[in-house]
């Protein structure tokens, strides 16, 4: 089973921590705006409060999620498909057969190429799966991989899709 | 080809009604006159907006081309930008035609031809003659489902034969299914249309008058009774639903009515609707999933539904709602049958979630409780909305029945070619996936049921209705057992392909000879069709050359013997085929070729 490059762990837990910011800066503005407009009976710093402490949770939460979610990632090229274990709360394990890979492509957003980093992802004709992504690979490494599911895909010959 | 001409003032006619009153707005807002609006000026831009539509409409008609090609349908359409679409016939998913009570009037008819991906209808031909639309939905299904005809003779003759009978040939539909009469009363009373409540909602405004307090029998409530606001508020409810509910029964009766299935060589067919007719194909070679549906009234007086979904759409997708299905509703036994003669799947004999999966739905519908009766303590002490918070709890009493419910009506069968996943008590589900049509296996964990040792394994397909419905998805099995069904799929998945692109090639070998033999082929019948249909070929050594230089050779051809054997073993050895030893240098003859 291969991992992925340790890189994207970093990664994972900045774009936990901007995110939860986001949602934080909603709700927490969203609770002063609401006891600033209205006059409820109930206590307005407590209300204030609760959110900042929702915001909060929900940021140690999402950190410790992407921190783990490192160590739970796997993936593995074998003899006629592709497997790749992942998820933190739900765990989620997905065979992709080669005869069924439609194409593949790898990717490079902002955020990866200020690492050094690639994703590739591998399409199919299914719907709900529709396509699977790996993560966290370092260039070269994405650049053979995608050459060896490309390789593989056309192998394995299957008939059409659908 | 053109358009039926009569396309012209239909089209025009809807359209007008849109850009008539969309310029009488403008008209409204143009005019001089100010407030009141100049008669005139309305008139006149009423007038110029039915003009451009007209013009609009002949101009798209003059400009409308379609045309089968022997691999390819085409269209060229487009007033203002052009488009030219070529669609491979192979790749067509299904072929819709539609026709509402005007354009049955008119007798014309519009056809809807779909392929996999997209979302959109591919192509749209908007009218075409009705005997030209079923004439088109046969020559591209005949296309569509026999990759391997040869082209140059038997696709000739069908044209002609088309052309001069405009019609199918008698005897080769085979009637599956026809909807009884019981069924289509049981059906309209029992299924909720959606769009009913909105009618319903029209409906009722109108009758009051745009006061809904008329409806409401004032005099039968002047009783200087303690609540009898709310007494009327049920009577209007009670009203509302009842309309709602007539409309629903009538709308269901009208889109099922005379709803038949049938079978035209590897397709299937069907035609419905009392006002507007529906009819389509599903070409069962491209059948990705069925299901069969068991809703709660239904099931109780034993009837149940049957969907083939393709890559396409599944026939309900078509008007974006999801009831309208294959089969809206027969009985148990006869969806059974259906669907055995569409897929042969095994028996039924679905395996259970492990009883602590029962135990995992009691707690989770405990704690669903109590998150309410907690929220409910809430706002019942912070506030004055809530007082009764603990009348929930009379719930937890239901609490076993629904988890005993829920676990038993979930399960699944790892089959020997089929994959079963059942689910839902409410609307039990059974979808039934062919394993060489999955996509990828998932299997799923989350945080609760990795506590007790459970997971999820979802077979996905390219169907399309699982966007919209379920998926096929064992819930609830035990870990290693799910582990196992994850790989076992995958293998199945992987023999039942090597044997279709096996059986492929052998039918590449040597379908000039297995002209009409009815190649018993009973596990698979899909496949089968490939050689099938060539009839109107017997000169085998004709054929053979055409063959000989197709592109597509086969990559790793098997030993001569095992195909000898495997021929022997076909029933119908009726054609004068030539003898074993021909056989076997030809195949040899072309392996070499091969190779080369």
């Amino acid at each position: 089973m291969e991992r992925l490059n340790p890189r994207v762990r970093p990664v994972w837990v900045l774009l936990a921590i901007v995110r939860s910011g986001i949602f934080g800066g909603f709700v927490v503005g969203g609770a002063v705006a609401f006891t600033r407009g209205t006059d409820v009976g109930i206590d307005e710093s407590l209300l204030v409060w609760s959110a900042v402490a929702l915001a909060v949770v929900v940021l140690i939460v999402r950190v410790v999620i992407a921190w783990l979610r490192y160590s739970v990632w796997r993936f593995e090229v074998r003899a006629d498909s592709l497997y790749i274990e992942r998820g933190v709360l739900t765990r989620v394990k997905t065979v992709v057969p080669f005869v069924r890979v439609q194409h593949v492509d790898s990717q490079r957003g902002p955020i990866e190429r200020s690492v050094g980093l690639a994703t590739v992802v591998v399409y199919t004709a299914g719907s709900r799966s529709a396509d699977v992504a790996i993560p966290g690979l370092t260039p070269d490494r994405a650049e053979t991989l995608r050459e060896e599911l490309r390789q593989l895909a056309i192998e394995s010959e299957g008939e059409d899709a659908v | 080809m053109k358009l039926h001409p009569m396309s012209v003032p239909y089209r025009s006619l809807s359209r007008s009604l849109s850009t008539g009153s969309l310029f009488f707005f403008v008209g409204i807002i143009a005019s001089p006159g100010g407030a009141g609006g100049n008669l005139l000026v309305i008139g006149a831009m009423v007038v110029v907006g039915i003009v451009l539509g007209i013009a609009y409409e002949y101009a798209y008609y003059k400009r409308f081309r379609y045309e089968i090609t022997p691999d390819t349908f085409d269209v060229a359409s487009g007033v203002v930008s052009r488009r030219d679409r070529e669609v491979p016939v192979r790749r067509i998913q299904n072929v819709d035609v539609r026709q509402n009570v005007l354009q049955r009037a008119l007798g014309i008819a519009a056809v809807h031809v779909e392929t996999a991906g997209g979302g959109e209808t591919e192509i749209t031909l908007q009218y075409v003659d009705e005997a030209e639309a079923n004439r088109l939905q046969r020559q591209l299904r005949n296309g569509s489902s026999s990759r391997s005809r040869s082209r140059a003779t038997a696709g000739d003759r069908e044209t002609t034969d088309d052309l001069e009978s405009g019609d199918t040939r008698p005897g080769e539909d085979e009637l599956l299914f026809e909807i009884r009469r019981n069924e289509l009363a049981v059906l309209s009373v029992f299924t909720i249309d959606p769009g009913a409540s909105a009618l319903a909602t029209i409906a009722l405004s109108f009758a009051s008058g745009f006061d809904p307090t008329t409806l409401v029998p004032i005099d039968l409530l002047e009783a200087d009774l303690p609540g009898t606001g709310l007494i009327a508020l049920a009577w209007a409810v009670l009203i509302f639903l009842f309309a709602a509910w007539v409309l629903s029964a009538v709308l269901t009766f009208s889109r099922y009515y005379g709803f038949r299935l049938t079978r035209v060589g590897d397709e299937l067919h069907y035609e419905r609707g009392l006002l507007q007719r529906y009819s389509g194909t599903i070409p069962l070679e491209k059948v990705q999933t069925l299901t069969i549906e068991e809703s709660i009234p239904f099931r109780w007086f034993g009837y149940g539904a049957l969907a083939v979904e393709t890559a396409g759409y599944a026939p309900g997708q078509s008007g974006s709602r999801g009831t309208e299905s294959a089969i809206p509703l027969a009985e148990r036994g006869r969806v059974r049958r259906l669907a055995r003669s569409i897929e042969p799947f095994e028996r039924e004999d679905l395996e259970r979630a492990p009883l602590r999966a029962r135990e995992r739905y009691a707690f989770r519908y405990i704690g669903v409780l109590c998150l309410i009766m907690g929220v409910g303590y809430l706002l019942a002490t912070y506030t004055e909305v809530v007082e009764d918070w603990h009348a929930f709890a009379v719930l937890l009493f239901v609490v076993p029945v629904a988890a005993h419910l829920k676990w038993a009506n979930r399960g699944f069968q790892f089959g020997d070619r089929y994959f079963f996943a059942r689910t839902g008590f409410w609307r039990r589900t059974t979808k039934i996936v062919p394993y060489y049509r999955v996509q990828s296996v998932v299997y799923q964990q989350t945080l609760f049921q990795r506590r007790r040792r459970l997971a999820s394994i979802t077979a996905d397909t390219a169907s399309s209705a699982a966007f919209f419905g379920r998926a096929a998805t064992a819930y609830d099995i035990d870990v290693t057992r799910a582990l196992q069904v994850q790989q076992g799929l995958n293998e199945r998945l992987q023999e039942r392909l090597l044997e279709r692109k096996r059986r492929r090639q052998l039918d590449r070998w040597f379908d000039g000879d297995d002209v009409g033999s009815g190649v018993s082929v009973d596990d698979d019948q899909k496949s089968h069709t490939d050689g099938l249909d060539i009839d109107g070929l017997d000169g085998s050594e004709t054929t053979n050359g055409g063959h000989g230089s197709r592109k597509e050779s086969p990559t790793e051809p098997e030993p001569p013997d095992e195909h000898e054997h495997e021929r022997r073993d076909e029933p119908n050895e009726t054609r004068d085929r030539p003898s074993s030893e021909d056989d076997r240098d030809r195949t040899d003859g072309r392996d070499s070729s091969n190779s080369q």
